[in-house]
């Protein structure tokens, strides 16, 4: 079991949320230019990595508010949370 | 490709009561019973990336709701064990069988939850796409290149419990 | 269903309180808009999860950010009218959502004991009181739960189709309570 800090409401546990996957993954900014390979990068290619990952999950039985939470894939160890409008600490990996 | 926690559980022997599998997208379980007597269960990957193999306990306790919710008698089963493995869970939950972009690398990957049954077909196409550099035309939809045309393959449900 | 009850020293009631009036409330915290409608309800919205504030027969929920329930003893229609005078035409909603949940009120000494049994959060008085109020589950069902007073008594806030299930979890757990304890 999780144990997910929501930046509004404090730590909850994991039942309490939802998973959203990768977070900071921008919205293309000209997606009618695009081609099909760029918009499938867009829409199916995500990171996987093994370790500190920013993700996004939603306090959906709580605020329903979105965050964003740094947690190691290795060890389940979630090492923060913060605002959709907030950095991720620690730079861009 | 994402990596998720994929968990199952075994309960102490049992008489044989239970001769089949089961499984229910609809409770969410799948559920044998062993040669000795274990009842084998497992349902649907943790929700979250992770490479601990391990998942949430929640999700176990779950999938024992869900079992008892179809087969009352087992709720005086004792769990004996419960353990947990990685799955590489694909966009569509479907494998990528086929060639890549590269030159003679070619995959047979992404089964995420499913594949034991399918292994004769997948091991058979695969064969043959190595063999001519063309995929047979059972393997041809799960190329690579769904990804990029949107061809995907609606079979999420395809798997023992579909995820 | 309408009640039940264990009797005896760790009693503990379980009884429904229909028809209670909720307006769900969203706005900017920091806007005027706010202000006025504070002005309308006769008390501050709160700022902080899991804090409520009450007014004559108001009291508002902390639910998100920018979001509150205004739980009331008055009439639906006209405190969802006043507050809609208060937003409006201004950026927000108010939306008269009574018919979104009931509500149950789980009384008496052992009422904490029996909500511990499904409820993960901690609901010792050092952490939760009359007074404080957080959505979060009980059993499988998602619930607006809010102490009352030190009975203690809480009322949890079920959307209205799950308050079967949930009255029956309820009085599944309460069960055991009927008997002495055994050391």
């Amino acid at each position: 079991m999780l144990l997910i800090t929501c930046p509004w409401c404090g730590p909850r546990n994991e039942t309490e949320y939802h998973y959203g996957g990768q977070a900071h993954v921008p919205h293309p900014e000209n997606p009618g230019e695009l081609t099909d390979e760029q918009w499938a990068a867009y829409v199916f290619y995500r990171d996987n990595p093994k370790g500190p990952f920013a993700e996004r999950w939603m306090h959906s039985i709580g605020c329903r508010r979105w965050f964003n939470v740094l947690r190691d894939t290795a060890t389940h160890e979630v090492l923060t949370s913060y605002r959709l409008d907030e950095p991720r600490p620690g730079g861009n990996r | 490709m994402q990596s998720h926690p994929l968990q199952a559980l075994v309960s102490e022997l049992h008489e044989p009561v239970h001769p089949t599998v089961v499984m229910s997208n609809h409770v969410h379980v799948y559920v044998s019973q062993a040669h000795k007597g274990e009842l084998v269960m497992g349902a649907g990957v943790d929700s979250y990336n992770g490479y601990g193999q391990r998942g949430s306990f929640h999700v176990i306790e779950r999938q024992m709701a869900a079992a008892i919710e179809l087969f009352p008698v087992f709720a005086r089963a004792h769990v004996l064990r419960t353990w947990g493995g990685i799955v590489d869970v694909t966009p569509d939950a479907s494998p990528i069988i086929g060639r890549t972009p590269v030159e003679n690398l070619y995959v047979n990957c992404g089964w995420g939850t499913g594949g034991f049954k399918a292994t004769p077909a997948a091991g058979w196409t695969f064969a043959h796409t190595i063999a001519t550099g063309e995929p047979h035309p059972l393997n041809a939809p799960f190329a690579l290149e769904r990804f990029t045309t949107g061809a995907l393959i609606d079979e999420h449900g395809a798997a023992a419990v579909a995820h | 269903m309408r009640a039940a009850a264990v009797t005896g020293a760790r009693g503990v009631t379980l009884t429904e309180r229909p028809f209670l009036t909720m307006v769900n409330v969203r706005v900017d915290p920091a806007s005027e808009t706010a202000g006025r409608i504070e002005k309308t309800l006769g008390a501050r919205l709160p700022r902080e999860c899991g804090h409520t504030t009450a007014s004559g027969p108001h009291t508002a929920v902390w639910l998100g950010p920018d979001e509150w329930l205004v739980i009331s003893r008055a009439d639906g229609t006209a405190v969802t009218a006043e507050l809609r005078e208060a937003l409006g035409t201004d950026p927000g909603s108010v939306v008269d959502v009574s018919a979104n949940r009931t509500t149950l009120e789980l009384r008496g000494p052992s009422a904490r004991q029996v909500l511990e049994k499904g409820c993960p959060l901690d609901l010792h008085p050092r952490a939760f009181g009359p007074g404080r109020a957080v959505s979060t589950t009980v059993g499988p069902v998602g619930v607006l739960l809010r102490q009352i007073d030190d009975a203690p008594a809480y009322h949890l806030l079920p959307r209205s189709s799950f308050a079967d299930h949930l009255g029956r979890w309820l009085i599944d757990a309460m069960s055991e309570f009927r008997s002495a304890e055994v050391s």
